[in-house]
């Protein structure tokens, strides 16, 4: 196997990369739905329910206080991580979709009035997407869509045109039609795209409309400053970034926090409980009911430390070398039809495609067989996927352990459906 | 190289060439299944005489295994009564669910879908032409 400088340092890191599958080393391509973990994550988490497992923020006995403080700790970890001035703006939730749910109920429907308006994109994942439909519905607003480019027909670069969405957000306010919030995803989990953050940000707010921004994909691909994005929100998961399931995070400017209200009820987000009436924690605690996931955000602060000590700056190189070989082997197949921007320029590691007449179910089984994992279906973007005109797309996204070998050996095994399929 | 072991060559030429594929035009029942994980899609028509199915189609958007078990459905299930194809379906579904490699004797010409139940993921897909029978099955009791 060609083995480049940086994998070669971190695949004994991650033990699930030495099984095989179906009689083939395992070449994991699927890191956009989950990413495998290092040694160190899971370490973390065994040294957390070895030695200082109890409940945070509850006791004043020594465990207790070691548990508060790992608690306390991870959320300064992610707090730095992702450029947030304070900790007190962290808040802890199970995964992105929770963090998206949680403004969609804590902070939109209270502000939401009939006939106002939450503008998505057409990329967004389900989780980005079905949380304000619902929202919408119980307040009588009104989903719009930011287009892909172009507006329409099926086929698209991947790409959102910033100039439309000056004159989507313009045209709001002429109808008098409030956009409430702007919600999209810095990299799609499709298409790859990488999408302007800063400068959508810039725009939105030109309009007075606040941004949440899904980072559940860019969050392991690219450094994150949200002091420097400006967005009001933003949202990711754990275990897209080599670390534990079942822990995520939301970001929330101050502002933002203090018009929210409380998400769930429950011990830990309250100030004073009466025998009517209750009076609140300040935030984060807030929004933080019941036990929290300690063990996960020891694990959660170990994948941060690890991803510091690999470096950004290099994960972000690697995914580009393999993104640009990736580019290269599509570009000599005429029956691979590949979906988001055809070139690296504003696109990470994440490449969804068709092989002609063979459908997606089909293609991952054959890939399989050869112990390759992919994604096949519609990763949750029905409606992007409809955009495209297509059901369903197989799915190769990268992670900092991936090898150029790997990308090839998934060519190969397309040459193998070819023969089963096609023949 | 060598076939996968899931794509027996039954199966593919089911899935390549598949048995009462398409719409019927005046169809006596009508059912739709989709698959949530894919977006796969399936529309079953039917024919139906005192009961007994006299023709069936099924418009298959799906995998080669989705398409497979929707042409060996049709083959199973044309002349038997309503009834009877509901009780192979359901037979059908048990199969899957057990962990034995047993196969009821009715279900024989299945049997190339049935030893794929290993592959989980795949279950969803051979069953959406089942569900969409059964679905004509009840609408036909209302």
């Amino acid at each position: 196997m060609q083995i480049s400088p940086l994998t070669a340092k971190v695949r004994d890191d991650f033990p699930i990369l030495k099984r095989k599958i179906n009689g083939h080393p395992l070449a994991y391509l699927d890191n956009a739905a989950t990413t495998q973990k290092p040694n160190c994550v899971i370490d973390a988490q065994v040294r957390f329910y070895e030695n200082h497992n109890s409940n945070v923020s509850r006791g004043v006995y020594t465990l207790a206080e070691e548990a508060t403080d790992i608690y306390e700790e991870g959320r300064e970890i992610i707090a730095k991580f992702i450029g947030a001035a304070d900790s007190g703006k962290i808040i802890f939730s199970s995964g992105t979709t929770e963090s998206i749910n949680l403004v969609a109920s804590a902070w939109a429907q209270p502000k939401l009035k009939t006939g106002e308006r939450i503008m998505v994109t057409e990329m967004e994942h389900h989780s980005n997407l079905v949380p304000w439909q619902l929202v919408a519905q119980n307040c009588g607003a009104e989903l719009v869509y930011w287009p892909l480019n172009p507006e329409s027909g099926n086929s698209s670069d991947g790409r959102l045109d910033l100039q439309k969405l000056d004159e989507l957000l313009a045209e709001s306010v002429k109808l008098k039609r409030k956009i409430r919030l702007l919600t999209v995803t810095a990299v799609s989990n499709v298409l790859g795209t990488v999408n302007p953050i800063a400068e959508i940000v810039k725009i939105a707010h030109a309009h007075g409309v606040p941004v949440l921004v899904d980072a559940a994909q860019a969050v392991a691909r690219m450094s994150i400053d949200v002091s420097a994005w400006d967005c009001d929100f933003l949202a990711f998961s754990g275990h897209k970034i080599y670390g534990p399931t079942g822990i995520g995070v939301l970001y929330a400017k101050h502002e933002r926090l203090e018009e929210m209200h409380p998400f769930q009820g429950g011990g830990g987000m309250i100030r004073q409980v009466g025998r009517q009436t209750s009076t609140w924690a300040d935030a984060p605690q807030k929004f933080e009911a019941g036990t929290p996931p300690v063990a996960e955000v020891s694990g959660l602060a170990a994948a941060v430390g690890y991803l510091a000590d690999v470096g950004l700056p290099e994960i972000q190189q690697h995914e580009l070398e393999l993104t640009t070989h990736a580019l290269k082997r599509f570009a000599e197949f005429k029956d691979l039809e590949l979906y988001g921007p055809p070139e690296t320029i504003d696109r990470s590691g994440v490449l969804s495609f068709n092989l002609q007449n063979v459908h997606p179910h089909d293609v991952a089984q054959v890939l399989d067989e050869s112990g390759i994992a992919v994604r096949a279906g519609h990763h949750c973007t029905q409606v992007l996927h409809k955009r495209l005109g297509i059901a369903a797309s197989v799915r190769m996204s990268f992670g900092l352990y991936n090898e150029i070998s790997e990308i090839d050996r998934i060519f190969s095994a397309l040459d193998q459906a070819r023969n089963i399929f096609l023949a | 190289m060598t076939t996968p072991s899931i794509y027996r060559d039954l199966l593919l030429e089911h899935a390549r060439h598949p048995k009462n594929s398409g719409r019927l035009e005046s169809p006596d029942l009508r059912a739709s299944a989709f698959n949530p994980l894919c977006g796969d899609e399936l529309e079953l028509t039917l024919t139906v005489s005192e009961g007994t199915i006299q023709d069936c189609k099924a418009q298959v958007r799906g995998c080669s295994i989705c398409q497979a078990s929707a042409s060996m459905m049709s083959e199973l299930i044309l002349t038997k009564t309503l009834q009877e194809a509901a009780n192979i379906s359901q037979v059908f579904t048990e199969s899957l669910q057990k962990d034995t490699e047993e196969i009821a004797e009715s279900l024989d010409s299945l049997r190339p879908l049935i030893v794929l139940k290993k592959h989980r993921s795949r279950i969803k897909c051979m069953k959406l032409a089942w569900d969409a029978l059964e679905e004509c099955a009840r609408q036909n009791q209302t």
